[in-house]
């Protein structure tokens, strides 16, 4: 069964440091460029992001990420360019197009917002297995219930693309049209859905079972399948980002 | 028999697995719309119907625990609409528990105004990260038409939602009323949390 996280098996330092500093690192990436709004401060962090993904051998696989990211990003530099409300001062003209400065410095803006937020979180997604982050959080105190419901969600989704592919298999021997017009791909919709989601929840009764009876529910402290994983330097890199947060904080008051 | 609260805090183990099924059934939404070319989302039917089951808690979780799969999987911006994922759980959670989603003529009311709620909390989400977008192309076309002869990215920002969240919305909440209507009793009387157990002695 196909895996629907991202996560991708490498040996880097990335992938060694621990999930709750890729998590600080994540804050900083983002905090940093709204605490100081400069163009310069949003592509340093952006680039810091890249190099990072770059060590971990990951590079490529953040490709389809970025280009679904960058599909949405070129309608919103085009709109903003031409329509923004505050648009005055022409940049170019490209026949009867023109393209307006104060638009297109705004799409900029959303641009790097953008970038920076999804390059940061690459590096906690493709170089940290789920489980694994799922248990350092619980280990911060996140409820063990919580931990299982998103750990549970990576087993649960390949099954049920499983059950979606036989089903679909099924209706279409029965005659189901799945092209045409839009109503007719709306019927087959149904047909489709129906049984799966009836049949998932089916489930649910036998698997709630099992967790009730292997004591899922009892208040004993919980214990771990897995030892913590420490890097040595996560404390000093933890601290330099905390650092770094907080002195861009002090430069905004001060200046 | 006494209808415990629908605020209750104490998740049973069915709700805890209600919340993971829940969150695979919106991910095989968007796939099916996404294989059949369907210009919808469709991507919120296990919410709608977790709440349906479980109430507004078990609804507003699986709403956010979806977004952070979401996030984890596909597309790191779905953190931030989390929000709007667990105001879709908690108003269906009370509308239905209020009995406001017990026919298909309600079922249609009641696919409207979730479909206003998660327009009015996604909007100002939109400005923020994408400038007022959403991304669908019909809503993004009607954004750019109405940006270009208003001066109110506010409103070209809601309008774009609207023609995008409310047919959305009104789908997902029939599609699982359907749904709903088709489950055999005892599993939704796995999660009606009564918690009288009559006994014969």
């Amino acid at each position: 069964m196909k895996s629907i996280s991202l996560y991708v098996n490498r040996n880097s330092f990335v992938h060694d440091v621990d999930p709750i500093t890729k998590l600080i690192y994540i804050a900083f990436a983002i905090l940093v460029p709204i605490i100081v709004p400069s163009f310069t401060i949003s592509f340093i962090c952006v680039g810091i992001s890249l190099v990072l993904l770059a060590f971990a051998k990951v590079l490529r696989k953040t490709v389809p990420v970025f280009s679904f990211v960058f599909l949405v990003l070129i309608t919103v530099v085009i709109i903003q360019g031409l329509f923004k409300p505050e648009n005055e001062t022409v940049l170019f003209q490209l026949g009867p197009i023109t393209m307006y400065q104060e638009g297109l410095l705004f799409a900029l803006t959303i641009t790097l917002r953008v970038l920076t937020i999804v390059s940061a979180f690459m590096i906690l997604v493709l170089t940290t297995k789920p489980s694994e982050l799922v248990e350092s959080l619980v280990r911060k105190g996140m409820s063990p219930s919580i931990g299982y419901m998103i750990v549970s969600v990576f087993q649960i989704i390949p099954e049920m693309m499983a059950a979606v592919s036989t089903i679909t298999d099924a209706q279409r021997a029965r005659g189901m049209e799945t092209e045409g017009s839009f109503f007719v791909r709306f019927k087959a919709f149904l047909p489709l859905m129906g049984p799966v989601v009836l049949g998932a929840l089916i489930n649910t009764k036998e698997r709630a079972m099992a967790l009730e009876v292997r004591g899922f529910n009892s208040q004993v402290q919980k214990t771990y399948l897995y030892e913590e994983k420490t890097y040595a330097y996560s404390r000093l890199i933890r601290a330099l980002l905390l650092l770094a947060i907080a002195g861009a904080l002090v430069w905004r008051i001060l200046s | 028999m006494k209808k415990q609260s629908m605020w209750s805090l104490r998740l049973s183990t069915a709700s805890l697995v209600l919340i993971p099924v829940a969150v695979g059934v919106n991910y095989i939404g968007k796939l099916l719309a996404g294989l059949l070319k369907l210009p919808l989302w469709l991507d919120s039917i296990g919410t709608v119907l977790a709440a349906m089951l479980g109430g507004p808690i078990v609804g507003a979780l699986a709403g956010a625990i979806n977004n952070i799969i979401y996030g984890l999987t596909a597309d790191p911006i779905s953190f931030v609409y989390a929000i709007t994922s667990v105001a879709i759980g908690l108003v269906t959670g009370i509308l239905f528990y209020r009995g406001y989603i017990s026919s298909w003529g309600k079922a249609l009311g009641a696919g409207i105004i979730i479909g206003l709620v998660a327009t009015v909390v996604s909007t100002p989400l939109n400005i923020g990260f994408w400038g007022g977008q959403t991304g669908n192309v019909w809503g993004d076309a009607l954004f750019a038409a109405v940006l270009a002869n208003t001066d109110s990215t506010w409103l070209a920002s809601l309008l774009d939602e609207v023609v995008v969240d409310v047919p959305d919305k009104l789908l997902v909440v029939l599609i699982s009323y359907g749904i709903f209507m088709g489950l055999p009793k005892n599993i939704v009387q796995l999660y009606n949390q009564n918690d009288k157990v009559e006994t014969l002695d």
